[in-house]
Order: structure tokens, then sequence, then C-alpha cells
């Protein structure tokens, strides 16, 4: 817990003799940046009922400003640009984003993706391009006709992120049902999180496999298909996209509950290359919600609901668990591999990498719910 | 138990303003649902031109009045209709009569209709997944669609809960394509359209209920009733009516309200019984003779017991309906303008009649120590009732009813009340084999008990569930605990638990006890007239 602290203090030095050092400039980087730090600083983005978005220092554990988000409280999606000044957030029931410049609230991107008699949902799929240039959501539309419903094909759904505040998409590719959390790649690629980890090429729409779930090819009769909840857009921290599963290997017959393992697994790419790395993590013994990578150690993840856990799933074990004081969705970490444990209610726990001991709280004006909590490192 | 199916547990309660709002006293049914359709309706959908279904989306589909009702409102909420509530019922009774379900198409689901509390249904394993993780059964199994028409309901699933393919036991699973392709034509064929049961019920002649009726019943806290049920036909298929009997302790009950009819058979009462506001449903059997279901408090639906009725004047019960070999009891037999004199069957002796009203008569009779064990016809005057009295030598097991259960935490100040639950001790008898739990156990009947809790299991037991979860009184009614987070609890939970209900039954020197597993869960937010 001092340790973290000396980072910090460390850190803070730092960032004070970088100052110092411009000050000649004529160009005030902390004024331009309205008080908040630059160079990376880490700030955590959230968003509470009823309808708000909060940028947090993450060295003073802080609530540097609130932006009020147009429209009914979402499912509370944040994505942050390349650039960590941007902010895009889902809102108005999975329909609408909104960009807010996060030094400011100032609003700088809207799109309206329902139109007359479509109603158009995005579950949480929101992603940047690496160069920030472009946004992706995947739209999941239903048109209303006079006196029935027709269900549309989903599609991917490309806005220039310059495009101001009446946005419209620039291109669209047809995707599968099913589609929730989505991320950017180096190589140009967006993962699309559903039945199975495809990339689209946000260019021509051409999909390519990266991993298969739902058609995985083991054998029936020995692993059950994987069930993959995927909520929460996480791994940033260490250039990553994280799907955890659960699965069941049979050992007797399939359904022996008996002879069977209960398996947490993950498919993990690497943002920077577009490689994959499917594997079961640790027994299921809990309910975990979500995973993070340590960045120090890819062997190490933790796990959020209604505890903490550490886990080695290069040994397949669970390391701490700690009993949280109620349930938590979402977690996150910074560099310092400080834990942050937010979702549900309107307070995040911060937490020891070591230890797993609670070492501080910041308390938000409303409950997050099930929204995001992501990390913009300002430039 | 069948393996191929799943059990599936109906944790939700029900939805009393909806059948409210259709039990409201109609003027009279001079508004012609018909018309009401073409005034009201085609504004969205259109005449097909074809006869035999001329209205889109509305002539393929089959359902209760309750089925009705959720369209309908639906249909106001949601689709921009506005009609009048008179209005409303007239379009109801319309399609009820004309697109409704028969008799035997409503019988294997009427546990919904009548917002009877804790069943688990047998579901098929292709629907168990599918369509019986959000809502019961029932729900589908009481509607009559033709393939085109279910397939536009999975499409109307995914419009306005669009999160359905994405939730547990969806997402591992190509759930829309499922639901259409797969789904959809099982369920035409198990629930279909054009079905000989309705095209018969429709040309068979409706059952008159007009006139009294003997009823017999049970109603939690109060025990045993019997009663005399008096319907008098105010309009075409509806009724005012009157109850008037007594308590199994004594005390009178009163009662009186109004009666629809739908479809020829189904009956939905409101009444006023002792100063507490009840609802009826009932099904009259094909021939008129009985009226079967369900009776409960309109604001506590999980507070109400059986309802027999029988047309004219016939035995309906007993209270209790078993006597243990050599001793003395005191029984009530119901049945609405019993004459005659009161034989009990072979080795039980009538002793002393102790009373006689319109609606029972209450007698103070004897199995003797050498009374064969098993069933006695009982007869009042000309009156019989076939195998409704049991002598038995011991109580061997005890079943507490239902064998699973739920309750809800609620009050505390909040808008959602609490939801209680009750309970019965069913006794048999070992039967000839002198082994329980066979087949020739000897259903006894209900009996009195003591009442307790115990914790489920071991993490109930270390959460102390049985300290905050609720209580149980001396009737078998428990009350669960107030809602909201509790500080003296682990992780501050709240006063949810998991506990048994222990039924405690005197059979002369002996105790016989039965248990049975009560969930307390956190208040339900959504109440629908069909579950
Ligand atoms: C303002 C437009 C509108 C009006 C007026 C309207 N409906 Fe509908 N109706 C719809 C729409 C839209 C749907 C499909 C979505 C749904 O089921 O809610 C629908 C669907 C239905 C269905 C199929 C429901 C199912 O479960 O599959 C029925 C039956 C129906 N309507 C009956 C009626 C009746 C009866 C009336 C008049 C009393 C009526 N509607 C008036 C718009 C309307
Ligand atoms: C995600 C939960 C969910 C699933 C899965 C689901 N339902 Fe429903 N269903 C609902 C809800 C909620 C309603 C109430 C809609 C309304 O507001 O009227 C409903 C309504 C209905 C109704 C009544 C509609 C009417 O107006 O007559 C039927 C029948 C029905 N569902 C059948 C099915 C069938 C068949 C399936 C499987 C293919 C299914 N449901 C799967 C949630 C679900």
């Amino acid at each position: 817990m001092k340790f973290t602290h000396k980072i910090k203090a460390a850190a803070l030095i730092g960032a004070v003799s970088t100052v110092a050092l411009m000050s000649g400039c004529s160009m005030n980087p902390s004024a331009s940046l309205n008080g908040m730090k630059g160079g990376g600083h880490e700030y955590l983005l959230t968003v509470s009922r009823p309808n708000q978005l909060h940028v947090i220092d993450t060295e003073t554990n802080e609530v540097v400003r609130s932006c009020d988000v147009p429209g009914i409280f979402g499912q509370g999606t944040v994505e942050p640009s390349p650039d960590g000044r941007i902010a895009y957030v889902g809102t108005n029931k999975w329909e609408d984003v909104a960009g807010f410049d996060i030094t400011n609230c100032d609003m700088v991107f809207f799109t309206k993706q329902s139109d007359n008699n479509v109603t158009v949902k995005s579950f949480v799929s929101l992603a940047v391009s690496r160069d920030g240039k472009e946004l992706y959501t995947i739209q999941n539309p239903t048109r209303k006709l006079s006196d029935r419903y027709e269900v549309m094909q989903p599609q991917l759904a490309v806005y220039d992120t310059s495009a101001g505040l009446d946005a419209k998409p620039v291109r669209t590719f047809p995707v599968d049902r099913q589609i929730t959390k989505i991320m950017a790649m180096d190589t140009g690629e967006v993962i699309l999180g559903g039945n199975d980890l495809q990339a689209i090429n946000p260019q021509n729409g051409e999909i390519r496999i990266l991993s298969k779930l739902q058609n995985w090819d083991r054998a029936g009769d020995k692993w059950v298909q994987p069930d993959a909840f995927a909520m929460h857009s996480l791994g940033e921290h260490v250039d990553e996209f994280i799907m955890p599963y659960f699965t069941i290997k049979w050992n007797g017959d399939p359904g022996d509950m008996e002879k069977a393992e209960f398996w947490w697994g993950m498919s993990r790419v690497d943002l920077k290359t577009g490689e994959v790395e499917q594997t079961e993590t640790v027994p299921f013994e809990f309910i975990v919600f979500n995973f993070i990578t340590d960045p120090a150690d890819s062997n190490i993840l933790y796990g959020a609901f209604n505890t903490l856990s550490k886990h080695d799933i290069r040994e397949k074990k669970t390391l701490a668990v700690h009993n949280m004081d109620h349930t938590y969705y979402n977690l996150n970490m910074t560099h310092d591999r400080t834990i942050y444990v937010g979702g549900t209610s309107s307070d995040i726990s911060i937490h020891d990498p070591e230890t797993l001991e609670k070492i501080g709280s910041i308390q938000l004006p409303g409950d997050m719910s099930t929204s995001a909590m992501r990390i913009a490192y300002l430039k | 138990m069948n393996n191929n199916k799943s059990k599936h547990a109906l944790l939700s309660v029900s939805a009393l303003a909806l059948i409210g709002a259709m039990l409201t006293p109609a003027v009279s049914w001079a508004t012609d649902g018909e018309t009401v359709i073409q005034e009201k309706c085609l504004s969205c959908h259109t005449r097909t031109g074809n006869p035999d279904a001329p209205y889109s989306r509305i002539s393929e589909q089959r359902k209760t009045p309750e089925g009705w009702q959720m369209t309908l409102h639906r249909m106001q909420l949601r689709n921009g209709l506005v009609l009048s509530s008179e209005e409303t019922q007239a379009v109801i009774r319309y399609l009820s009569d004309e697109q409704g379900l028969a008799p035997s198409e409503t019988a294997p689901f009427r546990y919904v209709l009548e917002q009877k509390p804790n069943i688990v249904e047998d579901v098929d394993p292709a629907y168990a997944e599918m369509c019986s993780r959000c809502h019961s059964n029932a729900r589908f199994g009481l509607q009559r669609r033709t393939e085109g028409e279910w397939k536009e309901l999975v499409n109307t699933h995914m419009a306005i809960h669009p999160t359905t393919e994405l939730h547990a036991l969806a997402r591992d699973r190509r759930w829309y394509d499922i639901a259409l392709n797969e789904t959809a034509p099982k369920l035409a064929m198990d629930y279909a359209f054009n079905d000989a049961a309705w095209k018969k019920w429709q040309t068979m002649a409706r059952p008159a209920l007009q006139g009294s009726w003997s009823v017999s019943g049970f109603m939690p806290g109060k025990g045993d009733y019997s009663a005399i049920l008096t319907a008098v036909k105010i309009a075409d298929d509806k009724y005012s009516v009157t109850m008037i009997g007594h308590y199994s302790d004594g005390s009178e009950l009163r009662g009186n309200g109004t009666a629809n009819v739908f479809s020829g058979y189904e009956w939905r009462a409101g009444l006023m019984l002792d100063g507490v506001s009840v609802r009826q449903v009932l099904a009259a059997s094909e021939d008129g003779s009985s009226l079967t279901g369900r009776m409960y408090q309109s604001a506590h639906d999980e507070i109400g017991g059986d309802l027999n009725a029988v047309s004219g004047n016939a035995i309906v019960g007993l209270s209790p309906s078993a006597l243990k070999q050599g001793e003395t009891s005191r029984v009530t037999i119901s049945g609405a303008y019993l004459k005659g004199s009161v034989n009990l069957g072979a080795g039980v002796k009538v002793l002393k009649v102790l009373s006689r009203d319109a609606d029972r008569i209450v007698v103070e009779a004897k199995a003797s120590a050498s009374a064969a064990v098993g069933m006695r016809d009982v007869s009042v005057g000309g009156t019989k009732a076939k195998a409704l009295l049991a002598v038995y030598d011991s109580v061997a097991t005890i079943q507490v009813s239902p064998p699973q259960s739920l309750a809800r935490i609620g009050g505390n100040g909040g808008k959602i009340p609490k939801v209680q639950s009750t309970y019965r001790a069913l006794a048999f008898s070992a039967g000839a084999d002198g082994k329980p739990g066979t087949d020739d156990d000897m259903r006894l009947g209900y009996m009195p008990a003591s009442w307790s809790l115990k914790p489920q299991n071991e993490v109930a037991e270390e959460d102390r569930d049985l300290e905050f979860a609720g209580t149980i009184d001396s009737n078998g009614i428990f009350t669960p605990g107030d809602t909201g987070l509790n500080p003296q609890r682990k992780m501050s939970t709240n006063n949810v638990g998991m506990l048994k209900v222990v039924a405690s039954v005197k059979d002369g020197n002996n105790t016989i006890e039965g248990e049975s597993d009560l969930l307390v869960a956190v208040p339900s937010y959504i109440k629908r007239a069909i579950q």
C-alpha cells in the first residue's frame, strides 16, 4: 500500500518537473487541458444515474468533472479516444452516442441512430479506431410497421469522429447477430465480440474468425459450448481485448455433474498484432463478472463480482479472494497496478493488487448500474 | 418424474390490476366487440379480404380473456390504441367468445389463470430455455396461433425486448434463428390455431350457470368453509352472485358480487366476502354440473384456496375427511339443502347431529376401533357422495403443500407489499402393505398441524436466514421480512433466505413431521395477468 503511494509521489514529482521544464514554451499544456494533466496521465471514466459521465483523476481519486449526458441513462458504455481527450458515451436506451471533451465537458460528437420507425440499438458495442479518426458501433435495427415488427440485419456502422453533432454513418457492413463488445486493433480491424470472436475490416466489411466460441471445434460430449458474457470492454491498460467465458468439461457422460469440471476460460486478443490466446484459466469456484490482466504479469488475472479475486492462469490457481462490501460488476487497473472496482452501486472501491485489501473509495452521485469503467490516457 | 421434462418454478406473482379492469361492473354488452374492432383497430390492422381470417394479426390467434387483456393492454401502452374501458371489455368478450380456448385446451394450465402461487411446471426442453426462462409455459400454452403468428410473436419479442437474444441461455446459441425456424414451427404443432377441440366447443350448448350451487373450499387463515352460491342472470353471460355459509369453526361467511362468463365456461367473479375483496376464477364443466377453481384475496392473490361447486343439492366436502379408528370427532358435511339422516359408512357411527344449516350439517361421529381401514361413501337422505371419508389406523406421512414455495420480502415503507406464502399439511396412511410411500398409501386429506421453520442448508444456517427471512403463524401462513438492506446481515444483504417449512401433526401419541422448501426472495416489480 505504501509502495503504491511512493510510486504516485514519484510520478507527481516527475509531472511537476516536466511542467517546470516546459514553462519557457509559449504553449502552456496545462492551460489547454484546463488544469488536467497530459503526458498519458490516467483518468478513470464511468457513467452514473441519472446520466452523467464522470472523469476521475487516478492520482487524487477525486472526480475532476461530471458531464451531463443527453437522453435516458442507457447501459453506460464509455470509449475513450486514443489521445484520451474524448469520451464517447452510449446513451438513450442503447440508441445514441455522444462524445465529450473530458477537459471541459463540451459535446463534440453526437449521433442518433434510430430514425422514424426504425429503432436501432447498440448493445455496449462502441469502439474508436487506433488513430482516433473513426467510431464504430454495431447497429441492431427493428422496424415498426403498422401492425407488426420487422427484425433487420445487424450492421457495423462507421462514423467519422469529426462529423460533429449530427453524425451519420459513412459506411455500413452486415454483421452477425448477438454482437456486444467491440474494440479496434492496430491491424485496422475491429474485433466483434459475439457468438465467436471475429475481426471485421471497416474499409470493406470483410470478416475473419479470430477465435471460435459458440462454434468451437471441441467434441460436444467432452465440453459444453462456452457461455461468453461480453458486457464490458476491458484490457486497454495492457493493449488487449479479453473475452471471458464459462464452460464445463465432461469427464464422464455428458450431464454427469459428479465427474464434471467447471472452468473459466478466455479468448484474449493482442490489440497490436491481433494474436489470440484461447485457454481455460481457472476452475470455476464463484461468479466473476469481469476479468482483467495484471500489467506486470500476463499470467495474473483479477476478477470482480461479490468478491475481488486474483488468479494465476499458468498454475490454474486462485491466489487470493477478498469479500466485497456488495456486488460490483466491473474492474480496471492503472499502470501502477491500483485496482478500481465499480459498477452496480454508487461507489468505486480501490484495492491493493498484492493483498487485495481496500485502500480507498470514490463516491459518485448516482448508481453506475452496468456502466463501463474505462481509463483515458490523456496526451 | 419424467426425465425429458425440466422443472421450472414460477417465481412470480400476478397481476390484479389487469384482471380488475376486466371485472369492473360493466354497464352491459351493448357495445358490440366486432364494431369496436372495425372502428378502432383498422387504422393499423387491415382487412385481409379472407372471410375466415378477416383482420390482419387479429384473426389467426386464439387466447383466454386474460390473454386478450394482455394484448389489448400492449396495444394501448405501446402502439397508441385508444379504447374506453367499456370498449376494452366488449373486445375482450367478443374475441374470447369467437377466438377463445376450449375447456380441454385450458385444462393443463388453469393454475396460471387462477393465480395459484408456487407451481412448478413440467416444461418441454424445446421451450424451457427458449421461452420459459422469462415467463410460464402457461403464457404460451394458453394461446393458439398459426405458424405465421407464432413467428410474428418472436419478432415482437425481439423488438420490444431487444436484449432477449443476449441473456444467459440465449447468447450461447443463435437464439433468433432457433426461435423463428425451430420453436415457432413446433409451437404451431403443439398449440395449433386450427384445432378440433375449439370447433367442437363452439357448436356445443353452453352450460347454464344460473341457480344455486353447493360449495366447499378453503381459505388460509380461515380454514375450510361450506356455502351456497346463488347466481342470478342479469345479462347475457353476466350474473349477480351471493355466497352464504360457514367456516368450519362455525363463524359465518357472507358475500356478494358479480360474475362474467367468457367463452361459455370461464367464470370470473369479484365479490366482497366478509369485508374483503376476493376474486373467483372458475371453470364450468362442459355439462354445467360443476364449477371448479380458486378464490383468492384481490390485494394478495397468494392468499387463496381451492373452491368446488356442484350444481344444486349435493354433498361437496367433508371436514375433516378422515377418522382414526376408535376416535370421536366433529365432522362437517358441506352441501346445500341436505335433508335426511347422515350415514358415514360401515363402522362409523353418527353419535349426534350438532347442527343443520342450509349449507352444511355438523355431526359428532365415532369410528369404531375395529372399523375396517378404507374409504367410505357418505350420504344424507337420498344425496350421496362416493369415497369421501377415510377411516385409518395411523398417519404414516405428512406432505407439506406446496412442496416448493416462494415468498417475497416487501413493505418497510416501500411501494411493494410483502408476498406471503401459505401451507397445509396433507396426511397419508401407509395402506395395506404397511409401507409408506407406496402406491397403496391412503390419502387422508388435510390435517391441523403446528408450524415451524428451519434453515434449508448450511449456507442458510451460516447466514442465519432463520433470524431474518420471516416467521410462520399457527395457521401455516409465512410472513417474510422487510425489504431493504439489513446492516445486521453479512454483506448488509436484504432479508432473503432459504428455509424449510415444517408441519408437525399429532396422531395419538405420535408426532409426524413433513417438510417443504421455501425461498424468500426479493420483491418482484412486474405483475401481469398471465405470469
Ligand atoms: C395504432 C396502431 C394499432 C392499433 C389502433 C391497434 N393495433 Fe394491434 N397491433 C399494432 C402493432 C404495431 C402490432 C404488432 C406489435 C405488437 O404485438 O405489439 C399489433 C399487434 C396486434 C396483435 C397481435 C399480438 C400478438 O401477440 O402477436 C393483435 C391480436 C392485435 N394487435 C389486436 C388489436 C386489436 C383487437 C385492436 C383494436 C381494439 C388493435 N390491435 C389496434 C398496432 C395497432
Ligand atoms: C427475454 C424474456 C422472454 C423470452 C425469452 C420469451 N418471452 Fe414471451 N414475453 C416476454 C414478455 C416480457 C412479454 C410481455 C409482452 C407485453 O408487454 O405484452 C411476453 C409475452 C408473451 C406472450 C403474450 C403476448 C400476447 O400479447 O399475447 C406470449 C404468448 C409469449 N410471450 C410467448 C413466448 C414464446 C413462445 C417464447 C419462446 C419463443 C417467449 N415468449 C420467449 C418475455 C419473454
